[in-house]
């Protein structure tokens, strides 16, 4: 075995004139072409995902203000959430550029995957951040609307009926498997794009962490 | 300034070439990806150029970002199943310099190089470009040891896919 590799390394360092020959010319014309590497694909889609969750940030939230004290507790609630939504996006857009600008071409293989994989993990955690804060919103909104909307009347016709407990328990259960669903859905969607975009460098990655145990 | 830096840049590349083309070969199954993954280096050489001090030699220092683009960077790789009967032109074995035993056991020696995964190939490429086990790990961001390691498991997996 050892003899056929130094043999396969003999015949590797004769085969300079097998190999195809670029120009000058070639060359200097490859410099200027667009590159298509997995960082620019990483960039572009981590960029379109800031803009899909912070165009979230001018949807409307439908139906009108409550007036009542108890109320306005939600509605401070609501805000504080919002205003936690800015400030994460301030901290995750600037960790994300950090995180980014760490990446380098000449760094060791094992570096580069590394940084590429935390540049990932930070528009993840964004992601789930904001899935979260999502679900936190959803559950404030719909404890506000059921006890205070005067139009619905939705606490007092539950406790009219014979079995509250378990309408209660039902109206619940729903509300959490919706958002449950919601995050099935988006995970699903994660691991088909980042499955088919980042499984090589996951594997070779894991490979030299390996290597390390 | 800066014509002068693509000359030089062009000129240095254009002098070295014959290392982007190895790795090429090493990590396509065909002419055009070949060709793509070539200028997808020479891209991501170019980008680093500017940082590239002399402190090290720049071959050295072409080493890694060929690596690092083919393994890492790389997007369009058609990820096709080496065949036996693949035929790259560098793999293309010179018959009239062997005998046939030597010839047949190079072209084994070849394939089964490909049928390698990523790492493992780039431990092989370096080991053949007979650079020492501090600049394969320094390369791959492991340790020496490790290197070492790793290296023998490679040729243990190579005398596995030869002698099946």
């Amino acid at each position: 075995m050892m003899d056929e590799l130094e043999l396969l390394k003999k015949d590797w360092q004769k085969q300079g004139e097998q190999l195809p020959k670029l120009s000058y010319e070639e060359i200097y014309k490859m410099i200027w072409k667009k590159s298509s590497s997995l960082v620019k694909w990483i960039f572009y889609i981590s960029i379109a995902e800031f803009v899909f969750w912070i165009s979230l940030f001018f949807l409307p939230i439908q139906g009108e203000k409550l007036n009542s004290d108890g109320a306005r507790l939600f509605q401070n609630l609501e805000l504080s959430l919002e205003i936690l939504r800015y400030i994460a996006l301030v901290y995750f857009i600037v960790k994300f550029y950090k995180n980014f600008k760490r990446i380098h071409v000449t760094a060791s293989a094992r570096e580069l995957m590394k940084s590429i994989i935390s540049t990932r993990k930070t528009v993840m955690q964004y992601v789930w951040f904001n899935l979260g804060v999502f679900a936190l919103m959803m559950i404030v909104v719909f404890i506000e609307f059921a006890k205070y909307d005067t139009t619905l009347n939705m606490t007092e016709k539950i406790a009219e009926a014979d079995n509250s407990l378990l309408i209660w328990f039902l109206v619940g259960l729903s509300l959490l498997l919706f958002i449950a669903f919601c995050g099935f859905l988006l995970w699903l969607f994660y691991r088909l794009l980042y499955g088919i975009l980042l499984k090589r460098l996951n594997n070779n990655y894991r490979e030299l962490k390996k290597l390390e145990v | 300034m800066n014509k002068e830096l693509e000359h030089q840049f062009v000129t240095e590349l254009e002098n070295n070439q014959n290392i982007v083309h190895k790795v090429c070969s090493l990590y396509t199954h065909d002419r055009d990806s070949h060709n793509d993954l070539f200028q997808e280096i020479t891209i991501q050489l170019w980008k680093a150029y500017p940082k590239f001090r002399g402190d090290s030699k720049f071959s050295t220092w072409m080493y890694r970002v060929a690596l690092n683009t083919a393994i890492t960077l790389y997007r369009k790789s058609k990820r096709r199943v080496a065949t036996q009967d693949y035929d790259s032109v560098i793999f293309k074995i010179r018959a009239d310099e062997y005998d046939d035993t030597q010839e047949r056991q190079l072209k084994l020696m070849y394939n089964a190089v490909k049928q390698l995964g990523d790492i493992e190939k780039a431990l092989v490429f370096l080991y053949l470009e007979d650079k020492n086990y501090t600049e394969i790990s320094e390369t791959l961001g492991i340790t020496e040891v490790n290197a070492r390691v790793k290296m023998n498991r490679v040729k243990n997996k190579l005398r596995t896919i030869l002698n099946p």
